[in-house]
Parts: C-alpha cells; structure tokens; sequence
C-alpha cells in the first residue's frame, strides 16, 4: 500500500521499495534480538522511524532533473543496491528470524484449520491498517485532496491543492506503513540482505492488479493472489503456484488494465 | 608507394643475411644454450613468482551466506599455505571474484580469471547450478577446477578431465537412506525439494531408495527456493499422516519450514534436512525451534574426521582468530577443496614440470590426502572416493551426531518431540 500510495501521488517508481521494508525489519530485529525488547514495542519504535528514511527519500527525488519517473527509477535501484550493502555490513549475509511465541489461537483439527498468533497478528493488523488509510483517504479533507492527486495532479494544482505537500504526505504515510510492514515480514520470513528485492516485485504486482492508490483493491488483489497460489499448491501441486499467479496477473492486464475493482467513470 | 614497400624489404633482408653471416660457430652455439635454458626456465613459474588461483563464489544475492563461508574456507587454506613459505618457494595470489548468486555472472568471471587473469587453477562454486557453467568453461579453457559444494551427478558424468569436487550425492543419499531404514523405520514419508539440480536429484535418488524397501511417499513436491509459505505442504503431511519430512530446501527455506512446522504443531516424528539445519547459525535463529531437527553435515567443530582432531582443533583456532567466528561445514568444504589444488601444484612444482592444466589434474587425481572432512581421493571421473556426511540431531543447543554409530556422540531423540532418548 505504500508503494502504491507514493507512485500514484507522486510518480515515482521506488524500486528500493523492499528494501525499506528489510531495513525496518532488520530494525525491530535488532531492537527484539540485541536489546531484548518485546516484538511488539518495536513495531511504534519502527512506525515512527521510517518516515524519516521515506522523507528523506523524498528529499532526494526532489532534486532530480526531467524525466523524473525515469530518474526516480535510476536512482531508487541504486538505492536498493546501496541499502543491500549496508546491510551486509552491519548484518552479514545470515538469514534472520524473528520468533514469536508458537501458541495457535484457533485449533479445529477436524475441520483442519488453524490459525497461529503470528497468522493472527498479520492479519489483523494488516486489516486495521488498511481501514485507517481508506478511512484517511475517503473521510478526511487530506485524503480526499491526496485522491485528487493521484487522479490528476494538474486539476488537483488548478482546485488549490498543494501538490508539492501532498507528495510529502504521501512519503510520510507509506513510510509509515513500511514502518508497519518490516517487523511484520521478519516475523513470518526471514531477514537477509537481498531479500528487499523479492517484497518490491510483490508490490508491484499488487499495485497493476488493483490500480493506484485503491486501499479495498490493494487488500482484495493481495488477499486474491496469496488465496489463488495457496490453493493451486493444495490441489494441484506446487509446480503451478508461479504459473496461477502469472495467469491472474496477465488476465487483469487484459480484463481490467485500470485495476480489478476500476470503473470507467473515475477512481473508487 | 607499393615499390618503396618493396625496398624497405629487399634493405632489410639483406641486413640480416649480414648479420647471420658474421655470427661465428661459437656465437650460435651460446645462442642454442640460451634458448634452451630459457625454455626450461619458462616451463615453470619464475623463481619466487606468484601462483595465481582463482576462486567464484556467490558472495553477494541469495546464496551469500554459503558463498562467503566457502570463501572463507579458501582464503584460510591459502594464507596457510603462504605461512608456511607458499607452494615450493612460490608466494599463492587468490583472485576472488563474486558470482552473486547468478550462473550468467558466474561465467563472465570465469573468462575474466582465465582469459586476462591467466590462473592456473579455479576454486569454489555453491550450488550445481553456478557449478556447472563454471566446470564447462574451465574445461574448455584447460583449466583445473575444484568445486567445493556440487553434487550433481551428470556434472562428473560428462567426462570432463579438469573437473573435480570435494563432495558427491552418495555421499549424501547413502548414509541418509541407510540411518531412515535402520533407525527410524517409517512408514509414510514426504519429500520436499527444491527446483535446483542438486536437491531435484537427491530427492528422487532418496525416494527411489526408500521406495524400493516399501516405504511410502505420498508427498514429493518440488518448490521455488525462497518461497515464504510452507502451511500447505505442511497441512498435506498433516492429513496424510506422514511420519517423516525430508526437506531438500536450502539454510533459508529449512528455517522457515521449521519455525511454520513449531507454529502449526505438526505431528510428525523427525524432520531431517541435509542443507542448512547443521549450522549453529540455524541454532541461534530458531532458538528452542531447533531442537531434535535433523541435519546432514560432513565436518563441524566438534565433529570431525577419525584421526585429525588435532588439525581439526589447530583449523579452528586459526580461523577464529582470522575471521572472527567458528568454521562450519560450509567453511570446510572450501579449505578442503583449497588443499586439494594447492596440493596438486605443489607436486607438480615438485618434479620441475610446467604449471599445465594436464600436469595438475594428472597430480590431483594421485592424491591422498588426511583432512579434517576425511581422507580425500578423486577417482578418475572427479568425484570423491571417501566423502561421507554424518547425521546430526540438535540436542539442548547443540550438535550430536546420531549415525553411523561408530562416529555417534550422542543417542537418537526420535520421535520428534521426545524429551529423552529413543
């Protein structure tokens, strides 16, 4: 959602997005690991955080000459590469997790369904987040005036609308959802210094499956895309997991190039 | 301007025909003597002069974690060498390249070390698919090859004369399918792998294995290596009843199929993974996680080969002092594969030969050597005629080995969750 956030206002295409993401996670790694702070703490500490890395990004896009969408390309990849060294530096090349207690919080054998703390707490959370920002952009006078950027941002200039203020807004809040989402991603993967790569190409594909900036959409393409691969292993192997993905992907391209949930007359 | 070409040519033919006649019977005779010693001098490397190795591995990317070990493992076996006073009075250069973790860039920095580096030998490679491309390359250039972590049969199949490996799938699968039959004699068991050359054929040479005694495998699934969700394959295991689960997933995909298998309390007996559980990395990640999970490993710390506990001892002080942290298994097939070549050079040094790809694999496929990983000998494809892993259980934190059980340092936990020994 973050990444879709930022693209749609502000047209910059973040390839170091992933990396963000690893770098929040190797910061509640760090904080639950080598000073013993409870997991959950480190998800404020890491909430409040990371809008200064995207703010400061946000700095650094500003200052680039025409094209921008390609410049902001060039130079969030060199970024990501930046941020990978780094991280080899101060982590080493070693895969890190960060454990939660295993307790799961339902059980039905019978049914065989369970569903586990660290399940429990990603999509909760995950859900609560999503609602916050539909909330902010549909029920606040920001969000509608973020909206109206991300439509059109010479119409959103002409009505009033500080375009420039809200691209800073924009890098707040999906530096406040990466903050979010990297103890989330330590929690159920595992931490290694390229692992960024893999998490940009998921939000990329998320943001062509719903469309840019659509809260619903992003939560609903997300959701439909694990729940397709899950079920392509479980009843016909793992082999075509990749295949069903790449299948939906190339069917919304075709059916609905705007976004799954998309109307022809404007945004949802 | 065709005629003052022609000129320039007839002056100079006759200049030389000048010169020849004024050198007399004794001038031409030094001038032979010359050529000679200069021939034989050129046979070799210069008095003192370098010997350049190069090594490949994946040192940035996914593999990194394995790639820098082997790396490690190579550097501590060439700065031994040159403690010592280097290979016959010649100083060891190691040329490192990275591959980062990718078969394309893997094969540009084999042409760069053979082409414009100009080295004798090549070390290194994680991974049969980085492997192979290197292995092809250096046979097309002549070029001995110590590959320290493939096992791919087809890669020593081919009939490549300058490649050679420290470790081989039976030395895996054997004792693997021997300790599942002798020791934990179960009936149903599922197999995951990864869609790599190694793990694809370990997986069906150990389902062939175990098929063939009546055990079942109603689950043998291939996946991507780093993919993040396992809670399908684990609920399969789940419904099929599975005693079993024998992952041929990398140090990453091991972890993670560890922690969901914790978290969804699967009930199965033992989960045995013969990359990536043996490692006190593993250990430090999983914490309590890790505890009565199986791995495969031919050399640790505490582990090591009959008869070399004080150069075992002797490797790990060195390397603690010189990289900070205990060598692994990784880390040892890289020093393994490293004192193989080095030993190879310095024998044909030995005998006053040329530096040639032919002379080193000639020296290579002679050796014998007593290492801390096992006694090492190539038979005449390249692969390893000892290597044999052991298997290792996580006991309170630590590494035991549960088979053979002439090499046994501790008892069998087993079924899984046991607090005992069996």
């Amino acid at each position: 959602m973050g990444f879709s956030l930022i693209f749609g206002v502000t047209h910059a295409f973040n390839l170091a997005h992933g990396e963000l993401i690893v770098l929040a996670g190797y910061l509640a790694y760090a904080l639950w690991h080598f000073w013993h702070i409870p997991f959950y703490w480190t998800l404020p500490v890491c909430i409040l955080l990371l809008p200064v890395a995207t703010l400061g990004l946000h700095w650094l896009l500003r200052r680039l000459p025409a094209p921008f969408e390609l410049n902001s390309l060039v130079v969030t990849f060199g970024l990501a590469i930046m941020l990978q060294n780094l991280f080899l530096a101060f982590f080493s090349a070693d895969f890190r997790l960060i454990m939660l207690p295993a307790a799961p919080v339902l059980d039905f054998p019978d049914l065989s369904i369970m569903v586990t703390a660290n399940q429990a707490l990603l999509v909760s959370l995950s859900l609560a987040a999503t609602g916050l920002v539909h909330l902010f952009l549909h029920r606040t006078f920001l969000g509608k005036a973020l909206r109206a950027t991300i439509q059109n941002r010479e119409g959103a200039a002409l009505a009033g609308i500080r375009v420039g203020q809200m691209q800073l807004i924009a890098f707040g809040v999906g530096g406040t959802l990466i903050g979010l989402a990297g103890p989330l991603f330590a929690s159920n993967m595992y931490l290694y210094p390229a692992g960024g790569m893999e998490a940009t190409l998921i939000a990329i594909i998320i943001t062509i499956t719903a469309g840019v900036g659509r809260t619903r959409s992003l939560l609903l393409g997300g959701w439909l895309l694990g729940l397709a691969e899950s079920l392509a292993v479980l009843l016909i192997g793992t082999s075509w997991r990749e295949l069903i993905s790449a299948g939906i992907l190339l069917a919304i391209l075709l059916w609905r190039p705007e976004g799954i949930s998309s109307r022809k007359t404007g945004i949802t | 301007m065709t005629g003052e070409v022609c000129g320039a040519q007839g002056d100079n033919g006759l200049h030389k025909r000048a010169l020849l006649r004024g050198w007399s019977q004794a001038g031409w005779r030094r001038y032979i003597w010359v050529l000679l010693v200069c021939s034989f001098l050129g046979s070799g490397p210069a008095w003192g002069a370098a010997i350049r190795l190069g090594a490949i591995n994946p040192l940035t990317g996914n593999l990194a974690l394995h790639g820098i070990e082997i790396h490690q493992g190579i550097v501590a076996a060439v700065e031994e060498a040159n403690a010592r006073g280097g290979l016959q009075g010649h100083p060891v250069e190691l040329l490192s390249r990275d591959d980062q973790s990718r078969p394309d860039v893997a094969l540009n920095q084999t042409q760069d070390l053979l082409y414009r580096e100009k080295v004798v030998g090549l070390l290194g490679g994680y991974v049969d698919s980085l492997v192979g491309p290197i292995s092809t390359m250096a046979a097309r250039h002549g070029t001995p090859y110590v590959a320290a972590a493939s096992l791919q049969q087809s890669l020593t199949e081919q009939g490549n004369p300058f490649f050679f490996r420290v470790s081989c799938m039976s030395g895996v699968v054997k004792p693997l399918g021997r300790f599942i039959l002798e020791r934990l004699k179960p009936a149903k068991v599922a197999i995951l792998y990864t869609a790599t050359p190694g793990s694809t054929e370990f997986a069906t040479r150990l389902k062939e294995m175990l098929a063939e005694q009546g055990i079942a495998i109603p689950l043998f699934e291939k996946f991507r290596p780093g993919t993040p969700d396992f809670s399908v394959l684990l609920l399969k295991a789940r419904e099929q009843g599975d005693d079993l689960l024998i992952s041929g997933g990398f140090f990453p995909d091991n972890l993670l199929l560890a922690r969901q298998l914790r978290e969804q309390r699967t009930p199965l007996k033992a989960f045995i993974a013969p990359w990536g559980v043996a490692y006190e990395k593993f250990i430090r990640e999983l914490r309590q996680g890790s505890e009565g999970l199986m791995g495969l490993c031919a050399w640790n710390p505490g582990i090591t080969y009959p008869g070399t506990e004080t150069a075992s001892q002797a490797f790990v002080k060195r390397f603690q002092e010189r990289f900070g942290q205990a060598p692994n298994t990784t880390t040892m097939h890289g020093y393994t594969a490293a004192r193989a070549l080095l030993a190879a050079i310095e024998q044909v040094l030995g005998k006053k030969e040329p530096l040639s790809g032919p002379a080193i694999s000639r020296e290579l496929r002679s050796l014998d050597l007593l290492l801390p990983m096992g006694r090492l000998r190539f038979d005449e494809k390249g692969d390893p005629l000892d290597y044999r892993q052991v298997i290792v259980q996580i006991q309170q934190g630590k590494l035991q080995v549960v088979y053979p059980p002439e090499r046994a340092t501790g008892e069998l936990w087993y079924p899984l969750n046991a607090a005992s020994p069996q």
